[in-house]
């Protein structure tokens, strides 16, 4: 006799519980083994210890109740029944990153050195205008070689330009539309909060049932559905941060949207969406490690064996690796940041 | 082997709670036996094991059992730096250097192998490719028709102790140059993972696992046939600089469980029904197999083992815990003592 007796006679389904209960004995849990054989078993619970009416409480009651795990084995059933059709759309779909990422490993790993190292410090110079900062990478650069770790800091950064360059071309437009559009704005917050709270593995190795496990797009995904957030955000709020007195004048000059949006709005919110990039690489390289468990090349490899083995030591240094890469990156799009506000300002 | 998926995380937590166990003294010929802390690693069949030896130490020996998330290397270094936690099962012995040398300085002794037949690792083919293609089921034959598996081999994981094996016997069985190439995976999620979705799309799939396992006991796959296993030249291929790879099988890995010295002084009554305590593949096997069925968790399956088997857990026990557990849990178990 289980708490919930009373609720399924009095609904009346007495016979359809029974017609679930016989079949199978299933299984018992330790507390209800020794519950069983002190006796207690039957007894009716004071209400102190009155079970939350959850989906196994109320199987205890009525046989033909699921459980609780029919749920989740629901789930995954659903899951493996619509597999191949999903499979047919994301495939192809998701491709493109994998050759863009397999293309971007061939072009790091086959550049030799003394061409990829001063090509990297022409790009920084390019971009920051210090030749402080040029100097400072370099000298990061050209130490991660000598320790030997120059090919996986490569792979990493080879990973990073990639997903980094898709998340600006993904994620600007996606926080323009969203800055334009209340509606859209509504229904996208939710999903970014998601995107930057659930375990990646969770939704990971489902994609290993869509894709090949070897394809590199796997670990691509991963880095990206993680490393967009910011700059959606960053975009979004840039440009609904622009003055509405700017914008008025604008409407007095006669502009349409789309030139507001782009000779108004986007510069203004450059700075914002700047600072939206200079996170999104940040992230990205933070999702490093999490890529390797995916196969991805890389210093998440070195981090990840350090820890496996114990070597404490490669753990510690290709972690500091990271860390260096990082802060390389963030020096650099900084810069880059603050010549734009000097610009604008 | 295999099972080194090491989280710091983990590590840390079993730190804490093993300096939170330490401080039990010695205790004298007391009825009970006091606190006891055992490793649950983090795979299936470990947890049912821990769970059955909890049940047992708790019901018939009066233990406070206190049960510590763990994992291979995590344990065994936590077991070097401060000698807990008392009882470390299911440990996969070739794969824990760190407990070789613990059990060589005195601290630990293996007391059973908690697996009779042994962890079984090698290479695995499907059972639907192994009987559409009979072939398969020999490594000559699948370095025959690459194409036939996919002509990829899954290989574990940077950092597992299978993956210096596997290096040196790919080179051995020249995998690349019979167009077969090596897909090193990142994790043992992914390596499952690529197992589970081609099996559940019935396509190819060649590559490392090792039984008993959730994952083996849920799909039937075939062992490949790597030859003989010679020990001279598997112990070269253990080696990250075997100078000359050559062909062999993997050994049966040995299973086992081991406890601290301390602790065998401490409890010989207890390390008593813990040196008794092991499980034949087969035993094993079909828990896995209820388990994965009805869907349940591993404390479930422990249950499921103990209310069917009783037989063989009843010849584990002392006189004195069958007493006691059939004086307590006397409806399951009234039929303990003859």
């Amino acid at each position: 006799m289980a708490t919930y007796d009373v609720i399924f006679s009095a609904l009346g389904l007495e016979a359809w519980c029974q017609s679930g209960s016989g079949k199978t004995s299933g299984p018992v849990t330790m507390a209800d083994l020794l519950a069983k054989n002190s006796g207690n078993e039957g007894a009716t619970p004071s209400l102190w210890e009155l079970p939350f009416p959850s989906m196994d409480a109320l199987h205890e009651a009525c046989d033909s109740f699921p459980r609780s795990r029919a749920l989740t084995r629901g789930l995954e059933n659903g899951f493996l029944s619509i597999k191949d059709e999903l499979s047919f759309f994301l495939d192809p779909l998701t491709q493109p990153l994998s050759w863009f990422l397999e293309a971007a490993l061939w072009l790091f790993q086959t550049t030799p050195w003394w061409l990829m190292i001063p090509a990297l410090l022409v790009v920084v110079m390019l971009v920051s205008r210090s030749v402080k900062l040029v100097i400072f990478v370099c000298a990061c650069l050209l130490s991660l070689a000598f320790i030997d770790y120059y090919t996986y800091a490569a792979q990493t950064l080879a990973v990073i330009f990639v997903c980094a360059f898709l998340c600006a071309l993904l994620g600007v437009p996606i926080g323009i539309s969203m800055s334009r559009s209340d509606r859209l704005q509504r229904v996208m917050l939710p999903v970014l909060d998601m995107l930057q709270t659930l375990p990646p593995f969770v939704y990971l190795i489902p994609l290993i049932f869509l894709f090949a496990v070897t394809e590199p797009k796997l670990y691509g995904i991963a880095i990206i559905l993680y490393a967009i957030v910011p700059v959606i955000r960053l975009t979004d709020l840039g440009i609904r941060l622009v003055d509405k007195d700017v914008i008025e004048a604008a409407d007095a000059f006669g502009m349409t949207d789309r030139q507001k949006l782009i000779k108004v709005q986007i510069p203004l919110a450059l700075p914002n969406i700047m600072a939206g990039v200079n996170q999104t690489i940040m992230m990205s390289l933070a999702m490093v490690v999490i890529a390797s468990l995916v196969s991805a090349p890389g210093l998440g490899v070195l981090v990840l064996r350090g820890i496996r083995n114990l070597e404490l030591g490669v753990g510690l240094v290709s972690g500091l690796g990271i860390v260096i890469l990082a802060v390389i990156l963030d020096r650099t799009t900084k810069r880059a940041l603050a010549r734009i506000n000097t610009t604008y300002d | 082997m295999n099972r080194v998926i090491s989280k710091s995380f983990k590590l840390a937590a079993v730190a804490v709670a093993m300096s939170a166990a330490v401080g039990v003294t010695a205790s004298d010929a007391r009825a009970d036996c006091g606190e006891v802390s055992i490793t649950e690693m983090n795979w299936a069949s470990a947890s049912v094991v821990t769970n059955v030896a909890k049940f047992i130490m708790e019901q018939g020996y009066g233990c406070k059992v206190k049960v510590v998330p763990s994992a291979t290397v995590t344990a065994a270094t936590s077991l070097a730096e401060n000698g807990k936690p008392d009882i470390v099962t299911e440990m996969w012995y070739n794969s824990a250097p760190v407990y070789q040398k613990l059990e060589k300085e005195g601290k630990v002794q293996t007391i059973a192998k908690v697996l009779s037949d042994g962890g079984e690792e090698n290479w695995w083919i499907p059972k639907y490719l192994a009987d559409k293609h009979p072939e398969l089921k020999t490594i000559d034959g699948v370095l025959a028709n690459p194409k036939l598996v996919g002509s990829r081999f899954h290989n574990c994981p940077d950092g597992w102790g299978c993956r210096i094996t596997n290096d040196n016997l790919k080179v051995a069985f020249n995998l690349k140059g019979k167009g077969i190439e090596v897909f090193n995976h990142g994790s043992g999620e992914t390596l499952s993972g690529s197992l589970a979705a081609a099996y559940t799309a019935k396509k190819p799939w060649f590559g490392y696992y090792w039984a008993p396992t959730a994952l083996l006991g849920k799909y039937e796959m075939v062992p490949v046939s790597l030859g003989p296993h010679k020990d001279a030249v598997h112990k070269c291929n253990a080696k990250k600089d075997c100078k000359t790879p050559g062909k062999s099988s993997y050994p049966s890995a040995p299973v086992v469980t081991g406890a601290t010295a301390a602790f065998v002084k401490r409890e010989p009554a207890v390390v008593a029904m813990l040196s008794k305590l092991s499980f034949t593949n087969k035993q094993m096997g079909g828990v896995l197999a209820w388990k994965e069925s009805k869907n349940a968790s591993s404390e479930e399956a422990a249950v499921h083992f103990l209310t069917t088997h009783k037989k063989v857990w009843g010849g584990w026990l002392n006189e004195k815990a069958k007493a006691k557990m059939s004086r307590l849990l006397k409806q399951t178990f009234s039929d303990l003592i003859k």
